[in-house]
């Protein structure tokens, strides 16, 4: 480590490939127990392991890239495109539900009454909650922007005022899709239509919460002083992330909330 | 000394004088750029006695000096015992968990019994 002629990271051996592959393995399994011996211990298990791996080899990067400088600029080139790449998977992953909902409400089968919305679905108003989530989404991209330019001007107390106001207005957007989903008139098993909405916005609120809880990770080492004016790129790896969540919620709300209902 | 606006800020901060050759003629002047002085916010009396560090002191120079300590220790337990703690518990529940897992699904593949 103390002399190297290049600016390229050799890593440690590490534990974490290993232990994550072994979560894996549990919580796979583990699901499969449960569903045919109501036994949830092995997903227990496989959880608990899969939450240690994350937390210790996250941890690990942390002190790889803040205290041990190994995240030079060409190792920092690498982690872009790997982002980009992982962006770009994901864009994939919500084009399938999105396919899925153009293929059944396009050509609405005889069965559905052929019309969309299918005949005895109650839709929700896009122009109520779903129109203010739309807001609060949209807010919280701008305050992320904010964070981020206090973060490249050294501004220490305002980018951990925006970035708190962005947490917090993820958080709002959580409850608010929460409370939709409660007193939504339909359900997941209410034929094609359940389906796609519920699988759809569904991930796409798993995606928020992803989202949130990698921002608070920033927020927490903004406090503890992990990033520079000019090195901060688990900021804008999470900046990123949460412009795509932001951009799959507008193609959300105008294709399935506006123009499906 | 120069100054320029911050098109981000809207603040003045400190400038070397290209901002005022922008076609690149040499200036006469020293190219230092001026320290600033007066584009942070005016401080009332009140506020001076507060803390210079706003929510905790920066404590990155040390861990950074701890985690570069040339000893060969691989990063996940450089940082002693608690990092040793959690990966053999990790560790343990991994091998533990295999044997389990593999018990599990052998039980799972055997055939039901008539009843």
């Amino acid at each position: 480590m103390a002399h190297q002629a290049h600016a390229f990271h050799m890593v440690d051996p590490s534990p974490w490939p290993l232990t994550g592959a072994v979560g894996a393995l549990l919580l796979t399994s583990g699901t499969a127990i449960w569903f045919h011996f109501h036994s949830i211990t092995l997903a227990t298990l496989g959880l608990i392991l899969t939450i240690l791996t994350m937390y210790q080899w996250w941890r690990d990067i942390i002190r790889e890239g803040t205290f041990q400088g190994h995240h030079t600029p060409p190792v920092q080139k690498g982690l872009r495109y790997g982002m980009i790449l992982f962006i770009t998977s994901e864009v994939f992953f919500f084009a399938g539900f999105f396919w899925a909902f153009y293929h059944s409400s396009l050509a609405p089968t005889p069965e559905l009454g052929g019309c969309w919305p299918p005949t005895g679905i109650t839709t929700l108003d896009p122009f109520e909650v779903p129109l203010l989530n739309t807001a609060v989404l949209l807010a919280s991209g701008v305050t992320v922007t904010w964070a981020h330019h206090s973060l490249m001007e050294g501004e220490r107390k305002q980018a951990i005022q925006s970035l708190t106001l962005t947490i917090l207005l993820g958080f709002y957007f959580t409850f608010l899709q929460g409370m939709e989903y409660y007193e939504a008139p339909f359900t997941i098993a209410d034929g094609v239509y359940g389906s796609t909405f519920f699988v759809a916005t569904g991930f796409h609120g798993l995606h928020v919460i992803i989202g949130s809880t990698f921002l608070a990770v920033c927020l927490l080492r903004q406090v503890l002083y992990h990033f520079t004016s000019s090195h901060h790129f688990g900021f804008e790896a999470a900046a990123w992330y949460w412009h795509f969540v932001d951009v799959v919620w507008l193609f959300l709300y105008v294709s399935i909330y506006w123009w499906g209902s | 000394m120069y100054y320029k606006v911050s098109g981000v800020t809207g603040k003045l901060t400190g400038a070397t004088p290209a901002a005022y050759a922008p076609q690149g003629l040499r200036a006469t002047v020293p190219t230092e750029p001026t320290p600033m002085i007066f584009a942070a916010p005016t401080k009332v009396v009140s506020e001076k006695t507060a803390p210079v560090d706003y929510m905790g002191v920066n404590k990155v120079p040390e861990l950074q000096k701890m985690f570069q300590k040339s000893d060969g220790i691989p990063v996940h337990l450089k940082r002693g015992v608690m990092d040793k703690l959690l990966y053999r518990t990790t560790m343990g529940l991994t091998i533990g968990g295999t044997l389990y897992c593999l018990m599990a699904l052998y039980i799972a593949a055997q055939p039901r019994k008539p009843e």
